[in-house]
């Protein structure tokens, strides 16, 4: 759990980079910082660590404070993963990953151990890359070893810079989807900058929206697309926020929440998974795919149909209830 | 004035006859600028890395090192000799091996400062949010990185040395610059070309020798 007790950065005695800060991070949540450029979320983050001091205020790490911390042994309990991935060009990708067991005083045996159930976790072959030098990877390689590295000691918090950011969009939404599976599994406390909102959207347990060092609102995804607390929330998650929410949904929500309409076998229909997001199976209809969409089960079992006035249905319901 | 064969014929006699003779010489060179080396690296590593933490020091600490460049060698060397002749040491190895250690400070400092402050910032910042102490963060990722800048600092410092050193012959340190000295003053000219010659080949062995300790100490992933 991180909590941020009216945390207070001032530079330079009067420029305030963070003002009053309040929020939790619950334990084993995902929570992504956004906002323009300069919002100091990214200066926040790095409070966490100490790698920016506190002017004012506390942040507390599961239950202690940063100021009665010592701050190499904290930093060593807190996984930190950053936009260039900072892998040490001079150490081979063991050496890297490995580097906080290393400091630890772990053995050899508990090690290698460790290196080769975290690369099969970020879907790297441990031996295959064991003794290779950072300059020898790809830039998404690169990023899934520092990812690789953050978790080497089983830290309960890990700090993410935009750990997506420098790679190319395909690479980014593989890593997204990967690291959401790790996540499923880990259960991390995880705070994330981020400054793309359908990353967030996409990720985040519950997303800050921060401008000018405040709060502008701190809610689920859902709710902030559909239920943003001010006209610069609005502005920021965009004009198709609407749009944006549907992929927070699966047809299989839908049918939770709806009764789907009968199948009518026609030539303008198409089966799609239940699990499928409500933003795919929109696009469908509006590419004049099919007009009907046949929702299926994983068993193959057909639950019945959906059509553009169905999810029109369900979106109404959706901004209403979240109110 | 003998002709471009004759010399060349010369120098070859010259430097049969006299083998053992220039090989002693080319020794105590070797000794000298050695020695001064050492001392040399032992101090400039660590105050170029003092430099990269305190940026104040750095800027005397330069400033005071680049003086040491811009004075004249022989005026180096003339410097030492009252100075030392008060603790009866005026002339020999003791003022040279100051005189070179001093002229090796500017390319060692330099290069050590400006190696350790060219590591990429976001991996010293790794580093931090990692958990590594400043000796760790300095010992296993800053001076690995930057080996290449160092030993590059380091071999500029000993050619220099190599061609200074030749000079500290005139304040009775030895070394092959007596084998030049020697051929002005008999106006030999071959003996002149030897000295100069084996001073130039030194120095070419000595940055040979150098790249190869550098090839050894420096990570393979930081070899480009």
């Amino acid at each position: 759990m991180i909590h941020f007790n009216d945390v207070t950065k001032i530079y330079n005695s009067n420029v305030k980079a963070i003002e009053n800060m309040n929020f939790t991070v619950e334990e084993g949540e995902l929570v992504i910082m956004l906002g323009p450029s300069g919002c100091g979320k990214t200066t926040l983050l790095r409070m966490v660590n100490q790698l920016e001091s506190i002017t004012k205020g506390d942040i507390m790490l599961n239950g202690k404070s940063v100021w009665h911390s010592n701050k190499i042994e904290m930093r060593r309990n807190i996984g930190y993963v950053i936009q260039s991935n900072g892998l040490f060009p001079n150490m081979n990708i063991e050496d890297n990953a490995m580097i906080v067991p290393n400091l630890l005083g772990w053995d050899r045996k508990k090690m290698r151990d460790r290196f080769n159930m975290l690369m099969e976790l970020v879907g790297l072959n441990p031996d295959e890359y064991r003794k290779r030098y950072p300059h020898e990877l790809s830039g998404g390689q690169q990023q899934r070893v520092g990812v690789a590295r953050a978790l080497a000691a089983d830290p309960p918090v890990m700090l993410m810079d935009e750990p997506f950011g420098a790679l190319d969009p395909i690479i980014r939404t593989h890593l997204q989807e990967e690291f959401l599976q790790i996540q499923k599994e880990l259960k991390k406390t995880i705070l994330f900058v981020s400054h793309d909102i359908d990353e967030a959207v996409k990720m985040a347990d519950k997303i800050a929206l921060l401008k000018g060092g405040k709060m502008m609102q701190y809610a689920e995804p859902a709710r902030m697309l559909n239920k943003p607390a001010n006209s610069f929330v609005a502005e920021f998650v965009g004009q198709d926020r609407v749009l944006k929410s549907m992929s927070l949904y699966t047809v299989r929500d839908l049918a939770n929440a709806l009764t789907l309409k009968p199948v009518i076998e026609s030539p303008d229909s198409q089966n799609i998974n239940e699990n499928l997001s409500l933003r795919v199976a929109i696009s469908k209809i509006l590419n004049q795919e099919a007009d009907q969409l046949i929702v299926e089960n994983d068993n193959g079992t057909r639950k019945g149909s959906i059509t553009l006035d169905l999810i029109e249905q369900f979106l109404h319901r959706e901004i209403k209830e979240s109110v | 004035m003998c002709s471009g064969g004759d010399l060349i014929v010369n120098l070859i006699e010259y430097f049969v006859s006299n083998f053992t003779f220039i090989l002693g010489y080319t020794w105590d060179h070797i000794k000298l600028v050695g020695l001064a080396i050492i001392i040399a690296i032992v101090i400039g590593v660590p105050l170029g890395i003092y430099c990269s933490v305190n940026k104040y020091a750095a800027s005397t600490i330069l400033q005071i090192a680049s003086i040491m460049m811009t004075i004249p060698s022989l005026a180096l060397f003339g410097i030492m000799i009252p100075v030392l002749s008060l603790i009866n040491e005026g002339i020999g190895t003791l003022p040279a091996i100051i005189a070179l250690v001093l002229y090796s400070q500017l390319p060692i400092i330099r290069n050590t400062y400006t190696a350790i402050n060219n590591v990429d910032p976001d991996i010293r910042d790794a580093a931090n949010g990692i958990g590594l102490t400043t000796f760790q963060r300095l010992i296993k990722v800053e001076l690995p990185n930057a080996m290449p800048l160092i030993m590059a600092g380091i071999r500029t410092a000993t050619v220099l040395n190599i061609g200074v050193g030749a000079i500290a012959t005139l304040i009775g340190a030895g070394g092959l610059g007596g084998i030049i000295y020697q051929g002005i003053l008999r106006t030999n000219n071959t003996m002149i070309l030897a000295g100069a010659i084996a001073v130039a080949v030194l120095a070419l062995i000595a940055d040979l020798f150098l790249r190869l300790i550098e090839n050894l100490f420096t990570p393979k992933g930081v070899k480009k």
